[in-house]
């Protein structure tokens, strides 16, 4: 175990220093004056300029920069956006507790429907209730996520005029920022149209989770299936029936742990593309995520943006898969032994 | 009374060429209180009897018999939940791959307290169960030859050795006082001092409870010393059946001969270093099966006949089925 | 003597391994029709001039968002109607299969050879190398292969070239990873240790022995990739990252027509349909060939 978790952390410390070489790099990859690329303020004359280039070791080596680099994202001096003159370290606070909360919601929805429905389809393998579900998680995962969120917005918003087509709640409320977690936000506001603005909220809602949902369970039925029928196949499932253990407590004793077991990394690594899925979704519903943030930065070119974007998403995406790696690994009896999937 | 009675099972598989009988009318009993030795080759379809007899086989393949019963009840015909509760009260089955038999993520002590049944719980109250769940089973741990239970208990399939494991699936089948013991190579691998351990346990057991066991292997000396009736098969048809000693004195199946032929100690007119005699070729595989007797292409005394399937006769109670048997010189 | 014995068996058979592949595949018929698909779209891509009836930037101003020929005001000129430029949605979406599509088989193309190569190089490998890259590898995997290709596009500034080359440096880490671990595998069998015994080299060792096994693998992983391809460049169009809008490219043409999407909802609809059938035929395959490769495993 020990020796685990120092591979673990091994690999936390060689990523975060991919990571922040990748992001240090950018200054120099992207175009135009690197020193303006970092820090995001164009100063007015040549002494302003050196003035700068001192304050953030620009005239010592690349070593030197990097180092200096480090400590300036560590005390939170991200470095200023180019379009908005904001600190992106602050910007990037505000927006990304939207895309996590979007993908948080998405992310417990798949799995609590894509894992029992994928149990079911594995249960009634070659069966019509599995054929059933396999030809829907198909289309599920073969769906654009932009092109369902469209349709849906077409369908449930323009044609039906049931649901709100863009933001994340109605003007109307004014709901004071707390954890960026707009139904917590709600909730914590104690503001006296507090359960209309919570309805609302949750209207806003409900296609963007719609559109990652129907794509990233599709992908856990798909996990789920294959290893179930891959379990119950097995040999101590037999052997279990042949001790006269009923269905239900096959299932339920050794089914399940061996299922999840194998798939849990599996489900983690689709975080990934959920949160990718999350902030193309948040362009075309206008949500106030990073997606959307970055996407305007893009545009814009405001490059100091770009690369805390970059830094900040995959901070996100590691920090959360690597704890979740250890937490799995805590849980799962079989530490010693490898658990691969298969091709 | 037969406590099991096979006729004529068949069971066809499906392979990528095709549906082939894997077992070809294969007929089986066993009375009560009797070991009876299932034995033959590598892949002569030991295991799939077991595996059929307790329905551990994939749904779509298609299994047809004219009789397969436990103590007159059709075990075809019944339930799912029947069956279920037959095998769990009845019967026991120890598997040829131990370590695959087991959950790999439950320790084996879960496993074992899983098989301790209810009805043997009944007498305390609820909350000594546990406590008694756990006398029983290291009272079988010791039994079967495990003396650090508590560190077995506590271990995990993986951590522990293929002999430990064997062991461990054995007390599990012990575990609920079966009337017939099912044991598919339960010595498979182990050293010599395991082995005659539980050798000596399942005879024991016989003896003391009437135990019926119904025991597969390899090894014909120790079958011989604990059996009392011996079914030989070969590629998935029965060829001979009966008490062992006849069938020792006097086999009438060429390839039954062939099989005892093949183990020095079963004879004892053996010139010392003259080579031993055993048939050639192999067992064919499942997609190759030659037609009618399916010793023909290796049976020395084989003859045009043999292309058709030979019926099971016998002489009072020892079945055999060949068109030319071997020792029937007068008669 | 020899030649008389060996009459007497009857010899053992087998179809060779792509073959008994490919005789799997052809029992489900759900992954047939799915190939059946994609040969129509590959038609689709190699022959599109031919069989577009207008040029896919040809602007009649007279009949601007046109609806398609089923509706009642459509007309069968234009099948699938015209955007709101007036072009022809027919010419368009096929010569967009054609874009999306086509680039999509190049890039994975490129980045498979160039994966497969660099993964050799790193399954073979043992030393401080061959772990350093393994451990580059393992971080760049964590990163989602469209915010990679975002961030290069980023750098590159956007348009269709460099989306291409984003994805394709997007792509290849997978690739490597992929044949680094199936040659790390193939490597431990025992006859590569065998071959190796016989005092073949490395490279006639990967030639000969380990890359025959692998391709089978290799063209399932082709077609997961050859997915995420069609969604990467299409959601680089749709977020006016990549092909500019002039391109046909399925996923522009989603994004012009987002602003009509309610007056023309043909415009986004016939579009959509058109990456989602290419999708669903690409994973029917995709899985079709993976669960025959798994049976033929098994027997
Ligand atoms: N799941 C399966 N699929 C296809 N064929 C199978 C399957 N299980 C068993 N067989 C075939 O059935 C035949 C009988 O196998 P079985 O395991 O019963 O042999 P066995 O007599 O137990 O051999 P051993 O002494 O090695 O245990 C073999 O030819 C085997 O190839
Ligand atoms: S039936 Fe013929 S082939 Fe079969 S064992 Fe008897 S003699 Fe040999
Ligand atoms: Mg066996």
């Amino acid at each position: 175990m020990m020796s685990y978790l120092l591979r673990r952390l091994n690999l936390l410390v060689i990523t975060a220093f991919i990571v922040t070489v990748a992001s240090f790099a950018l200054v120099y990859l992207f175009p135009g004056d690197p020193l303006i690329n970092l820090t995001g303020i164009v100063p007015a004359n040549s002494e302003a300029y050196a003035q700068l280039q001192q304050e953030y070791a620009f005239d010592k080596n690349l070593f030197m920069q990097y180092v200096h680099y480090i400590q300036e994202i560590y005390q939170g001096n991200w470095g200023l956006s180019i379009s908005s003159h904001n600190s992106v370290l602050d910007e990037i606070l505000l927006f990304l507790p939207a895309t996590l909360e979007l993908s948080v919601y998405a992310l417990v929805l798949s799995t609590v429907i894509g894992i029992p429905l994928g149990f079911w389809a594995g249960l009634r393998y070659q069966r019509p209730v599995d054929y059933g579900i396999l030809s829907a998680s198909l289309l599920g995962y073969s769906l654009p996520v932009f092109w369902l969120g469209l349709i849906l917005i077409l369908f449930f918003s323009l044609n039906l005029g049931w649901l709100p087509m863009s933001g994340r709640i109605s003007l109307l409320y004014d709901i004071p920022h707390y954890s960026g977690f707009i139904l917590l936000d709600i909730l914590h506001s104690g503001l006296a149209e507090s359960q209309a603005a919570m309805q609302d909220a949750v209207n806003h809602l409900i296609l963007p989770t719609l559109s990652i949902t129907i794509v990233t369970s599709s992908i856990v039925i798909r996990i789920t299936r294959r290893s179930v029928t891959e379990v119950m196949e097995s040999d101590y499932i037999k052997a279990a029936t042949a001790r006269g253990l009923s269905r239900g407590q096959i299932l339920w004793r050794h089914g399940l742990r061996n299922t999840l077991l194998p798939i849990l990394p599996q489900l983690v690594l689709q975080f990934t593309a959920l949160l990718t899925n999350a902030m193309i979704v948040e362009v075309i519903f206008s949500w106030p995520g990073i997606g959307n943030w970055l996407l305007q930065a893009i545009y814009q070119q405001d490059f100091p943006a770009i690369r805390g974007g970059m830094l900040a998403v995959s901070a996100v995406v590691i920090i959360f898969t690597l704890s979740m790696d250890v937490l799995l690994r805590l849980i799962n009896p079989l530490k010693d032994r490898d658990v691969h999937g298969t091709i | 009374m037969l406590l099991l009675d096979i006729k004529n099972l068949t069971v066809e598989i499906d392979t990528s060429t095709g549906w082939v009988k894997a077992l070809d009318k294969v007929s089986l009993h066993l009375k009560k209180g009797e070991i009876s030795a299932l034995v033959g080759e590598s892949g002569s379809g030991k295991s799939l009897i077991v595996r059929t007899i307790v329905g551990a086989i994939p749904d779509r393949w298609r299994i047809t018999a004219d009789r397969m019963t436990w103590k007159g009840q059709d075990l075809l015909s019944m339930s799912a939940q029947q069956r279920r509760k037959i095998i769990r009260n009845e019967m026991s089955v120890v598997f040829q791959n131990a370590n695959h038999s087991l959950d790999p993520t439950a320790s084996l002590g879960q496993q074992l307290r899983e098989s301790v049944p209810a009805n043997q719980l009944e007498e305390v109250s609820f909350w000594q169960r546990k406590a008694l769940r756990t006398d029983i089973i290291v009272k079988y741990l010791h039994k079967v030859g495990i003396k650090d239970h508590q560190q077995c208990m506590r271990a995990y399939p993986h951590q522990v050795p293929d002999d430990i494991c064997q062991k461990v699936m054995l007390a599990m089948a012990l575990v609920s006082k079966p009337e017939l013991l099912i044991a598919d190579d339960p010595t498979m691998g182990m050293e010599i001092t395991s082995k005659v351990q539980i050798l000596r346990l399942l005879t024991k057991l016989n003896q003391t409870q009437n135990l019926s066991i119904l025991f597969i292997g390899h090894d014909l000396s120790a079958i011989a010393n604990m059996a009392t009736h011996m079914t030989v098969l070969y590629s998935g048809q029965t060829v001979e059946s009966g008490k062992i000693g006849w069938l020792h004195k006097r086999p009438l199946h060429p390839y039954t001969k062939a099989l005892l032929d093949s183990a020095p100690s079963f004879r004892k007119d053996l010139a010392p270093k003259s080579t031993l005699s055993s048939l050639d070729g192999t067992i064919p595989t499942l997609q190759h099966l030659p037609i009618g007797c399916r010793l023909g292409p290796r049976c020395p005394r084989a003859q045009k006949e043999c292309v058709k399937t030979p019926k099971m006769r016998h002489i009072s109670s020892h079945f055999y089925s060949c068109h030319f048997p071997l020792n029937r010189g007068g008669k | 003597m020899f030649m008389a014995r060996s009459k007497l068996y009857i010899e053992e058979h087998y179809p060779s391994p792509l073959k008994h592949t490919w005789n799997e595949f052809q029992k489900s018929h759900v992954s047939l029709t799915g190939l059946w698909l994609l040969c129509i779209f590959l038609v689709i891509v190699i022959f599109a001039p031919g069989l577009a009836p207008f040029d896919p930037n040809k602007q009649q101003v007279d009949i601007l968002l046109l609806p398609p020929s089923w509706d009642s005001s459509g007309s069968i000129q234009y099948l699938f109607g015209t955007d709101s430029l007036g072009r022809d949605l027919l010419s368009r979406v096929i010569y967009g299969s054609r874009v999306t599509l086509g680039i999509s088989i190049l890039l994975v193309l490129i980045s498979m050879l160039i994966g497969l190569t660099l993964g050799a190089f790193a399954g073979m490998g043992h030393g401080l190398r061959s772990s350093i890259l393994n451990h580059f590898l393992d971080s760049i995997m964590v990163i989602p292969t469209l915010l990679i290709a975002i961030i290069i596009v980023a750098i590159l500034g956007t348009g269709l070239w460099n989306c291409m080359l984003a994805i394709t440096l997007a792509l290849i880490p997978r690739f490597i990873h992929i044949t680094r671990n199936m040659v790390r595998a193939e490597c431990n069998k025992e006859y590569v240790t065998a071959a190796r015994l016989d005092g073949a080299g490395r490279v006639r060792i990967l030639f000969d022995s380990i890359l025959p096994n692998m391709i089978e693998n290799l063209v399932v992983q082709g077609t997961f990739a050859l997915s995420a391809a069609i969604l990467d460049i299409s959601a680089l169009g749709f977020l006016s990252l990549g092909a500019s809008a002039t391109t046909p490219e399925l996923g522009s043409m989603l994004s012009d027509g987002m602003e009509l999407a309610y007056v023309a909802p043909w415009s986004i609809a016939l579009p959509g349909c058109a990456i989602l059938l290419m999708l669903v035929a690409i994973n029917l395959v995709g899985d079709g060939l993976r669960s025959s490769l798994r049976h033929r495993l098994q027997h």
